[in-house]
C-alpha cells in the first residue's frame, strides 16, 4: 500500500460542529491541542502546587522549563520584559508540547498546520505593534529608520525596513510550519522505504527512521526555542525602540 | 499539500485560540506565580546561605586570629616566667654558694685563731714550767740562796740562751 508522504498531514472531521455558521468541527489536530493543554496544565499545576524548596522530578522539570524561558526573556528584553512571561512561557510550552507529541507515531503535529503557526505569529507580531504604538506613539514609526541613517537614504531605507518588518510574522509562521512538515515528510518517506524494502534491506531505512526521530526531538525543541526567542526579540524591539533605553540588556 | 486545505482553517483557528486562551489563563492564574515564587525563593535562599557562609567564614577567621594572638602571647608569657624562674634559681644558688663559702671561711679562721691561741698558751705554759724547773735545778746546783731578783735575772738569761740555742 503506497501512501503519499503528505498523508499524515491530512485531517478528517470526527464530529461536525458549527458555531453561528462557523465550522468548528472536531478533528485530530483539535484533539491533540486538548491533549497538549491538559499535559502542560497538569505538569505546571502540579509543579506550582508542590512548591518544595528541594524539588521532586516533576517540579524540577517544570522549573527547568520556566527558568529556561525566564533566561530567554531576561537575555533579550531585560528585567521589565518579565511582564510578558506568562504569554511567552505559555507560547513556548504549547509549541514545544505540540512538536513533541507530534513525534509519537499515530498522533498529529498541530504545528505542521500553517494556519496554527500563522495565528501565533500574527498574535506575537500584532502584540509587538500594539505595544510599540502604545508605548511610543507615532515615534514608533521610527522603527522603520535605523539610527544614524542619512536623510538622502530614507527613500531607500524605509521600504527595505518595511519589507523586513512584514517578513517577521511570515518567517515566524513559515519557519515552524516548514520545519515540522519537512521532518515528518522525511520520516514518512524513510518509513515508506522501510516498509517497501522488506526484511532484507528494509532495516536500513528503518534504522534511519529511528535516528531521524531522535533528531526530530531536538528539532522540536529548537524550533520552539527559536519561536520563543524571536517572540522576545520582536516584543523587545517594540519595547526599547532602537535600544534607546540603557536597560535593554 | 493537505495543510493548505482551507476547509479546516476555521475550526483550527477557533480551537487553537480557545485552547491557548484556556491554557494561558490557567497557567497565568494558578501555575506561574507558584513556580516563579519558588524559583525566586530558592534563589534568595541560596544567596542568603552563601552570604551567611561568607559571614561565618570571616567570623571564624577573626576568631582564629585572636586565638592565635592569645596563644602567642601566652607562649611569650610562659617564656618570660621560665626565664625569671631560672634567673631566680641561679641567684639563689649563687647566694647560697657565697654564704657557704664565707661561713666556711669564717669557721676556718676561727679554728685557726683558736689553734694559734692554744699553741701560744701551750708555749707559755712550757716556758713557765721550764723556768721553774730551771730554777729548781739551779738552786740545787749552786746551793745557795739567791734573791728573787737574782733568780729572775738568771732565769731570764738561761731562758734566752735556751731559746737562742733552740732556735
Amino acid at each position: 500500500m503506497e501512501e503519499s508522504p503528505l498523508h499524515p498531514f491530512e485531517l478528517h472531521n470526527y464530529i461536525p460542529l458549527s458555531l453561528g455558521g462557523l465550522d468548528i468541527s472536531i478533528n485530530k489536530a483539535v484533539i491533540i491541542m486538548w491533549v497538549v493543554v491538559a499535559l502542560v496544565a497538569y505538569l505546571m499545576l502540579r509543579a506550582g502546587a508542590s512548591r518544595q524548596l528541594v524539588p521532586g522530578k516533576l517540579q524540577s522539570l517544570a522549573e527547568m522549563l520556566v527558568d529556561f524561558i525566564r533566561g530567554i526573556i531576561l537575555d533579550t528584553m531585560g528585567k521589565d520584559g518579565m511582564r510578558f512571561f506568562p504569554l511567552v512561557a505559555t507560547l513556548f510550552l504549547f509549541i514545544l508540547f505540540c512538536n513533541l507529541i507530534g513525534l509519537i507515531p499515530g498522533s498529529y503535529t498541530v504545528t505542521s498546520q500553517i494556519v496554527v503557526t500563522a495565528v501565533f505569529a500574527c498574535v506575537v507580531y500584532g502584540l509587538s505593534l500594539v505595544m510599540g504604538f502604545l508605548l511610543h506613539g507615532a515615534k514608533f514609526l521610527g522603527i522603520l529608520v535605523p539610527p544614524g541613517t542619512p536623510g538622502w537614504l530614507l527613500p531607500l531605507m524605509i521600504p527595505i525596513e518595511l519589507i523586513s518588518q512584514l517578513a517577521r510574522p511570515i518567517s515566524l509562521a513559515v519557519r515552524l510550519f516548514a520545519n515540522m512538515t519537512a521532518g515528518h515528510v522525511i520520516l514518512g518517506v524513510l518509513f515508506g522505504l522501510a516498509i517497501s524494502g522488506g526484511v532484507l534491506i528494509g532495516w536500513l531505512p528503518f534504522a534511519f527512521t529511528i535516528a531521524m526521530n531522535g533528531l526530530e526531538v531536538g528539532i522540536a525543541f529548537i524550533q520552539a526555542y527559536i519561536f520563543t526567542v524571536l517572540t522576545c526579540v520582536y516584543l523587545g524591539d517594540a519595547f526599547h525602540l532602537h535600544g534607546h533605553d540603557d536597560h535593554a540588556h | 499539500m493537505p495543510q493548505f486545505e482551507s476547509s479546516f482553517f476555521s475550526s483550527l483557528i477557533f480551537w487553537e485560540v480557545l485552547s491557548f486562551g484556556i491554557l494561558f489563563f490557567v497557567l497565568y492564574k494558578f501555575a506561574f506565580p507558584g513556580i516563579l515564587g519558588v524559583l525566586e525563593e530558592r534563589e534568595k535562599k541560596i544567596k542568603d546561605s552563601l552570604d551567611q557562609a561568607e559571614r561565618h567564614r570571616a567570623e571564624s577567621e577573626r576568631a582564629l586570629k585572636t586565638y592565635e594572638a592569645k596563644l602567642s602571647a601566652a607562649a611569650k608569657e610562659a617564656e618570660a616566667i621560665l626565664a625569671a624562674a631560672q634567673e631566680r634559681a641561679q641567684r639563689l644558688l649563687d647566694e647560697n654558694e657565697q654564704r657557704m663559702s664565707t661561713e666556711a671561711e669564717r669557721i676556718k679562721g676561727e679554728a685557726t685563731r683558736e689553734i694559734d691561741h692554744e699553741r701560744r698558751k701551750a708555749i707559755q705554759d712550757i716556758r713557765n714550767q721550764t723556768t721553774e724547773l730551771a730554777l729548781m735545778v739551779a738552786e740545787k746546783v749552786v746551793q745557795r740562796s739567791l734573791t728573787d731578783a737574782d733568780h729572775r735575772k738568771f732565769a731570764d738569761e738561761a731562758l734566752s740562751a735556751l731559746s737562742k740555742s733552740h732556735s
